[in-house]
């Protein structure tokens, strides 16, 4: 893909496998119970056939996806890539599907560092670029990194072009 | 000239009468067709209605005598608000297009109304008049172009990223413009080309339905089928009396369908000057249209079968300040939609000498067919699955439902060959030219530094056979992507760079 510019190297933070697996732990926690709850008042209520085989082919879909849920945080982890430069923002993620994003910094809208609890308990922050019509997430950098980062997007992105 | 003004007085009457047309329907409903009714809720919806409208009666008046505005030499400041005062500032240089519609009710009235797009997000995005005084809309639509001019003149020595025409023509042009605006028209449609659109458009046939819908009415009061059996087969039996009706039912559709084009885009014009492009359209509902030329985002060529048949295209500037209004969805920023394609090429090198459009253009590889063929339809094994457990019968036919899931799978494979066989690109030096399409083709030009962001993609079955789906992103509203799939892995490699590129020729400030 990167013949004649530089790929981009830079790393998320390694606690992003920890917290999204946390994150995901909690979501299907709750989503299990959700999903208990239903087929409880299924079972009691008598409700119709069908929604019985519908519940039973959304916990068979919500199994396969919490698996998952526990996979994909190393692929994410092993495959993103971003990097800044004066001029462009850099971003490659996916391992079954590549993508790569090349953004101009002087089309950039917004940039913003968001912390939720989880994130905010291992020191690390999300960054969001919002471009005229688009947005981008870098999850999880150390909390430093990505205020820096964000200052630096900041800094370049104040040069706007004459249209 | 900088004063604070008021909107046109006859707005009060336009509102009134929008007013009364939207309140017809539940003043007809609640006064005429429930006049004996004793119900409560037609009781209360009375009170209601009556005292809904007298406050909508009170508030046109109201808004009139506290919404103004005011020009200045950069931008407009409109003042509204009747409890909440809110004065908005916006610059010239941030309206994207100008819009002008006159209908019926206009013309009559000897005003126009004028809209101007900008590229914000949100409610205020565009600038409204729903009545004004031509002079005014004239005033107002020429200092559009003021501030672009001073920009593109303080720009002009540090090399340009416009080039709106060859550089050291255009100073002394502008200066020439600005006295007096020297205006091109560069197509008006024939009455051949009139003939043309109008059977490009099918919209004779539109007499089909129009019959179909009148016969059933008719038929419903009267009981034609009945009365007419004698009649029809009196009709029936005398073979010339039957064609003399095909026929006579031919000409009045023929000619109903054009006549109706003829409304529509007879009175096309499309003229420019140094500039601006301007575009109007319609003879009785008249609407006009113009943008400046470096706001043009993009040019969009698409092409449906019925026109490759005649050899007819349709092209559209894509502009940041779209509409999201039903009402003005007029596709008035498409130029001509039945332009002969020579014709159409020598247009966009006229008006927009800054885009250059060829005709030689790459195809895919062998390859990408192959990735297109083995992918798996979706729509197509969803339907599929829906016709297996429903099982329709057509015409009591048991056998319906896997024959339509044969007739979708041809379907399906046709037209992702012919999508194969419609895709090209090209990457000039700054610009990049994507085809797609299987029956409808859009053909799509853009500047470089008019694309604001680019992607690309590889799922597994790419990566493995070194292809690659590119995408890039234009300003519209909503945000225009334009992707093409499975293009060589160079070619991928060589669109990154080509944009990386384009710090070279953006102006900064």
């Amino acid at each position: 893909m990167y013949s004649q510019i530089n790929e981009p190297q830079q790393r998320l933070a390694k606690d992003f496998i920890k917290v999204t697996i946390i994150n995901d732990t909690i979501e299907n926690i709750v989503w299990y119970i959700i999903l208990g709850v239903l087929f409880y008042l299924d079972h009691m209520l008598e409700w119709k056939e069908w929604i019985g085989w519908v519940l039973i082919s959304i916990a068979i879909i919500s199994v396969i996806a919490s698996i998952w849920s526990f996979i994909s945080p190393f692929l994410v982890y092993k495959n993103w890539r971003y990097d800044v430069s004066e001029e462009f923002v850099q971003l490659k993620s996916g391992a079954i599907r590549e993508d790569h994003h090349l953004i101009p910094m002087t089309k950039i809208q917004a940039v913003s560092t968001v912390q939720g609890p989880l994130l905010k308990k291992y020191g690390l922050c999300t960054i969001s670029i919002k471009t005229i019509g688009t947005s981008h997430t870098i999850p999880a950098l150390p909390k430093e990194a990505a205020v820096e980062l964000r200052n630096q997007i900041a800094a370049f992105a104040k040069i706007k072009e004459v249209e | 000239m900088n004063d604070i003004k008021r909107y046109h007085p006859l707005i009060i009457v336009f509102e009134l009468w929008k007013l009364v047309r939207n309140s017809a329907f539940f003043a007809l409903f609640l006064f005429v067709l429930k006049y004996n009714s004793e119900a409560a809720f037609v009781r209360y919806g009375r009170i209601a209605f009556i005292v809904i409208l007298g406050f909508s009666i009170v508030h046109i008046f109201i808004k009139w005598f506290t919404h103004k505005y005011k020009l200045d030499d950069t931008s407009f400041h409109i003042y509204k608000g009747i409890f909440t005062k809110s004065k908005q500032t916006i610059p010239f240089i941030n309206v994207q297009n100008v819009n002008r519609h006159t209908s019926l009710f206009h013309r009559i009235f000897k005003v126009t109304s004028l809209r101007l797009a900008t590229g914000m997000e949100g409610s205020d995005a565009t600038i409204e008049f729903t009545v004004i005084s031509p002079t005014e809309a004239d005033n107002i639509e020429r200092r559009m172009c003021v501030p672009i001019l001073d920009e593109a003149k303080t720009t002009q020595p540090s090399e340009g990223e416009k080039g709106v025409s060859p550089s050291g023509v255009q100073p002394e042009m502008q200066h020439a413009d600005r006295t007096a605006p020297h205006r091109m028209i560069h197509f008006k449609p024939t009455k051949k080309d009139v003939l043309k659109a109008s059977f490009t458009s099918l919209s004779f046939l539109i007499l089909i339905p129009l019959l179909g819908s009148l016969y059933t009415k008719v038929d419903e009061i009267f009981n034609v089928e009945k009365e007419a059996e004698g009649l029809l087969s009196t009709i029936l039996s005398s073979w010339w009396l039957v064609t003399n009706v095909v026929i006579g039912l031919i000409v009045i559709s023929v000619s109903i369908g054009i006549i109706r084009t003829f409304l529509k885009y007879g009175e096309y014009e499309i003229s420019s000057d140094t500039n601006r492009i301007y575009i109007k359209k319609g003879v009785v509902d008249s609407t006009s249209f113009s943008i400046s030329k470096q706001k043009v985002q993009a040019i969009e060529i698409t092409q449906s079968t019925m026109k490759r048949m005649l050899g007819l295209v349709e092209v559209k500037l894509i502009s940041a300040g779209g509409t999201n209004d039903e009402e003005d969805k007029q596709e008035i920023n498409t130029l001509y939609p039945f332009l002969p394609v020579t014709r159409a090429y020598k247009l966009i090198s006229e008006i927009l000498p800054s885009y250059e459009v060829t005709e030689e253009m790459t195809r895919l590889p062998q390859k990408s067919l192959w990735v297109r063929m083995l992918k798996p339809s979706w729509f197509w094994l969803i339907s599929t699955g829906a016709l297996y457990y429903f099982k329709p019968k057509l015409l009591g036919w048991e056998h319906t439902w896997w024959v339509l899931s044969i007739v979708l799978f041809v379907c399906v494979y046709v037209s992702r060959l012919f999508d194969f066989f419609h895709t090209r690109f090209t990457l000039n030096h700054n610009y990049i030219q994507i085809k797609t399409g299987a029956l409808t083709t859009s053909l799509f030009v853009s500047r470089r530094d008019k694309v604001i962001e680019v992607k690309v993609t590889r799922n597994l079955l790419q990566q493995r056979l070194g292809l690659a789906s590119i995408e890039t992103v234009q300003q519209a509203k909503p945000v225009c992507r334009t992707t093409i799939n499975d293009v060589p892995i160079e070619m991928a490699r060589a669109f990154y760079t080509w944009y990386l590129g384009r710090t070279n020729e953006i102006n900064v400030k």
